[in-house]
């Protein structure tokens, strides 16, 4: 066991590192630079460079950032909020973003596994016909739409909830977003976690399980449901990933602060700002890397066979 | 299994519990300003616009400030004295404090002097010598030693201010953010590159603090500062700005009472006049915004120069409706204009006219008037022995749909009024559009500019030689000599000569249509019958909350 999470961290630090360094090369192939701005002489320009070491080789850049990297920084911008350092704005969105994340997940898992459950257990009746249209018109409905419907109608036709969001009501204004965002991950969920229990259901041991006489719920969650839930929880692990670093779409409607919308400020705000893409960039890649390991060593927990199998091989 | 389920069931149910619990608390009504787009930066040395100008002025005041009518008077500078030729002012500042406790003295108008200049930053300009004129700034902006600037504190109240030339407007220039103060103890004991990054790397001398900001945030909240100098004059105790960039939103916004202030766009006026519940807190509020076309006269230019030609010039520019345009197609209080400095901007100290109160004056080159524009036509077809004319006119698509109807009734009424001319509109990014516009790749382009300071050179400076960076490749020895008499040569002195040869200048510069002038741009405003005594102002701070009460 110690042998194979050792082997998985030296690779995903691998694939981090070449995921930097792919990043790097492309934000410097991308059309554009942090100068394309009102008001900036071509002596300006020419200084700004030189400031920002962006006359030198890209690989001696990419060097100097690595040291940089490496002393625990994100550097400062190259064109966003006038070079500020990033590390204490991109904490703040992050926040902003985890929280709101965090409430979909939540959301999303909790009553994605309780369609899919009621769905398979009523296989083939009107409650599963009903989960299915449900989770079909979640996955088709992008959830900026829904976001708009929801801010229309419980923000504006019934002002219920704040019509944009609000720092001061966080948790009350963070609903809407979180449940639109969750839409997506209701309906994998549900549709996976139904058609996994469906076929673990459906299993010669199941069969045997019912045939010794377990019966209900006892036998949902000791064979169906453990047996069920390794596939699931490869969906969900990418889900948790994508909710938590926010919702481009979604903050800009709503008017949340949060990573979603400071990489669409960095992108096309006043020019293309390298190092908060980059670190944007590397916060998101090393999020997925982290979940996915996590996942790996989860699976030797939920599953023995998985271990089992490294271990012979 | 159950067991986690009903954890999560729980956890979530608590949470939405105490989130509705939560809302209760939005009985407390707190005035929400719509900002149309981010702030840039609140460092006084970087902010380029009239956003960020707000936000600043909400929290520092300068030596200056703007009364209701527009006018400067005194704010941290309780009075000031000029000398005789106009070339020395000593402001005497009153008893004001940081929001930290610290007095502000003379010397951090001199720190953020120096240090604006030394930065060398996009508005550094204005204390050089086309604007405030101050001692030796040239000089330090291109890398001087910042000590030299002619700013001086003789001891902690008084500030004097060496000028290379006397301005006549100087103390209204006060008023711009660019001359406001910063705290240098507190500047300096922050990390580098975090002043005014957070509420907590900002500090306030005006009537209102930060109490949340990030760079770049949708939603910032600011509250009264109960050591401002003049807190008596506050009663707004909390408000908030909210950006919101698309106008439909913002409309919408205010319809359900979410906003209370808001701006919308020229097209959305008919609609609100017609809707008997706003149309009562529709706000027309004039700006000093010009709207022009620039004419791309270098020789060179790709399409052989063409426009080099004076008739060409004038051929378009009288063959432009701009009172249908301004009236059709901007909308929204846009006013036609035949003049290069804007209507109602700058108004004469002795007869309070505004520079450009005659709006006929150049009507012989400025007009719409078909006879004439064809007749200049048919001399520029002679001149240039081309009958076709195939230009291409370049705007940027993503400030608004109120650009584009501009433009394509442009296009129309050209092609129309000039058999013979074409125009091929091209849309792009406004990234891409400042780069052609900078690179010299246009013939045509459709841009706008907003005054500065309060003084007609704040346009006029704009097409000398050296100009700004959108060029005309227009160059002409008599401007440019009557420009630079009237900012730094023997005319600055003289307030009645320099106003005869600004308008001097401007006939130069219409005369051989170097800009087609189109309208003044006005904003339409939103202001809920809640809210009283906002100021607008069409220079330096756009609108001031310093007044506003809350019914």
């Amino acid at each position: 066991m110690k042998k194979y999470i050792a082997k998985r961290i030296l690779m995903s630090l691998l694939t981090l590192f070449l995921i930097i360094f792919v990043l790097f090369l492309l934000i410097r192939i991308m059309p554009g630079d942090p100068f394309s701005v009102e008001r900036m002489s071509a002596e300006m320009i020419l200084q700004k460079r030189e400031e920002l070491g962006l006359n030198k080789p890209v690989l001696v850049q990419f060097v100097d950032y690595l040291k940089l990297l490496a002393s625990g920084s994100f550097g400062n911008g190259t064109a966003l909020y006038n070079g500020a350092p990033i590390k204490p704005i991109l904490m703040k969105c992050l926040e902003t973003s985890f929280k709101i994340g965090g409430l979909s997940i939540i959301f999303g898992s909790v009553v994605g596994l309780l369609i899919g459950i009621v769905a398979a257990l009523n296989r083939g009746k009107f409650l599963d016909g009903l989960c299915t249209v449900v989770s079909i018109l979640g996955v088709c409905i992008p959830s900026y739409v829904f976001m708009i419907f929801l801010q229309y109608s419980f923000a504006h036709k019934i002002p219920f909830f704040p019509y944009f969001f609000d720092p001061s009501q966080y948790l009350f204004s963070s609903i809407m977003p979180a449940l639109s965002l969750s839409l997506f991950s209701i309906s994998t969920i549900a549709r996976f976690t139904r058609n996994e229990m469906v076929e673990v259901m459906n299993s010669d041991y199941v069969k045997l399980a019912e045939a010794k006489g377990l019966y209900g719920f006892q036998l949902i969650r000791t064979h169906v449901l453990r047996n069920a839930l390794i596939p699931i929880v490869t969906v969900i692990a990418p889900l948790v990933v994508d909710l938590l670093t926010g919702a481009m779409v979604i903050e800009k409607i709503y008017g949340i602060s949060g990573a979603g919308k400071l990489m669409v400020d960095a992108i096309s705000g006043q020019g293309i700002d390298y190092n908060y893409v980059l670190a944007l960039g590397i916060v998101f890649s090393s999020m997925y890397i982290a979940v996915m390991l996590l996942l790996d060593i989860l699976y030797g927990i939920i599953d023995p066979r998985i271990r089992l199998t490294t271990k012979e091989g | 299994m159950k067991k986690l389920l009903m954890l999560a069931l729980f956890i979530f149910a608590s949470l939405t519990m105490t989130a509705c619990g939560g809302g209760g608390d939005s009985g407390e009504k707190k005035l929400n300003v719509m900002l149309g787009s981010n702030v840039v930066s609140l460092d006084t040395a970087q902010a380029t616009d009239l956003v960020s100008f707000n936000v600043i002025s909400d929290c520092i005041d300068g030596l200056m400030q703007l009364d209701a009518q527009g006018k400067a008077i005194p704010a941290i500078a309780e009075s000031f004295d000029v000398s005789e030729d106009g070339k020395t002012y000593t402001f005497h500042l009153r008893d004001a404090k940081w929001a930290n406790g610290d007095a502000v003295t003379a010397n951090d108008f001199v720190f953020a002097w120096r240090r604006h200049c030394k930065v060398s930053d996009k508005y550094s300009y204005v204390f050089g010598s086309t604007v405030a004129c101050v001692k030796n700034a040239d000089a330090v902006i291109k890398g001087g030693d910042e000590k030299t600037l002619g700013v001086s504190a003789p001891d902690e109240k008084t500030l004097v201010v060496e000028l290379d030339a006397p301005v006549s407007f100087f103390p209204s220039l006060m008023c711009f953010p660019a001359f406001y103060p910063i705290n240098e103890n507190f500047y300096n004991n922050l990390d580098a590159g975090t002043y005014g990054t957070s509420p907590e790397t900002f500090l306030s001398n005006g009537a209102f603090m930060l109490t949340n900001y990030l760079p770049g945030s949708v939603n910032i909240q600011l509250e009264k500062n109960s050591s401002y100098w003049d807190a008596g004059r506050i009663a707004l105790e909390k408000f908030q700005y909210q950006v919101v960039s698309s106008s439909d939103n913002a409309l919408t916004a205010f319809k359900n009472g979410t906003l209370d202030v808001a701006q919308i766009s020229g097209n959305q006026v008919e609609q609100v006049k017609a809707d008997e519940k706003l149309s009562g807190d529709l706000k027309i509020i004039p700006t000093s915004l010009l709207n022009y076309m620039s004419f791309n006269q270098d020789p060179k230019n790709h399409h052989a120069g063409a426009l080099s030609n004076t008739n060409l010039r004038l051929a378009i520019s009288n063959a432009i409706d701009r009172e249908s345009l301004a009236e059709n197609y901007a909308m929204g209080g846009a006013r036609a204009t035949y003049t290069a400095v804007p209507i109602d901007f700058a108004p004469n100290v002795n007869t309070g006219k505004y520079f450009s109160e005659d709006q006929k004056q150049f009507a012989d080159v400025v007009a719409f008037d078909v006879g004439k524009a064809r007749s200049f036509l048919e001399d520029a077809k002679a001149e240039l022995g081309k009958d076709n004319f195939e230009l291409n006119l370049i705007y940027s698509n993503d400030s608004g749909d109120t650009v584009v109807k501009v433009v394509q009734a442009i296009k129309s009424q050209v092609e129309k009024n000039l058999p013979g001319v074409t125009i091929n509109l091209q849309p792009m990014p406004k990234a891409e559009y400042l780069n052609n516009v900078t690179s010299n790749n246009y013939d045509l382009a459709v841009t706008n500019w907003s005054p500065d300071y309060d003084d007609p050179m704040s346009f006029l400076t704009l097409w000398t030689t050296e100009g700004s960076e959108i060029a005309e490749h227009w160059s002409n020895a008599e401007y440019d000599s009557l420009i630079e008499a009237c900012t730094t040569g023997d005319l600055a002195g003289k307030y009645d000569e320099r106003w005869d040869a600004m308008l001097q200048a401007e006939k130069i510069l219409l005369d051989n249509a170097v800009i087609a002038p189109l309208y003044t741009s006005s904003r339409s405003m939103l202001i809920s019958d809640k809210v009283e005594g906002i100021e607008f102002h069409s220079i330096a701070v756009e609108q001031v909350l310093k007044s506003v009460t809350m019914k």
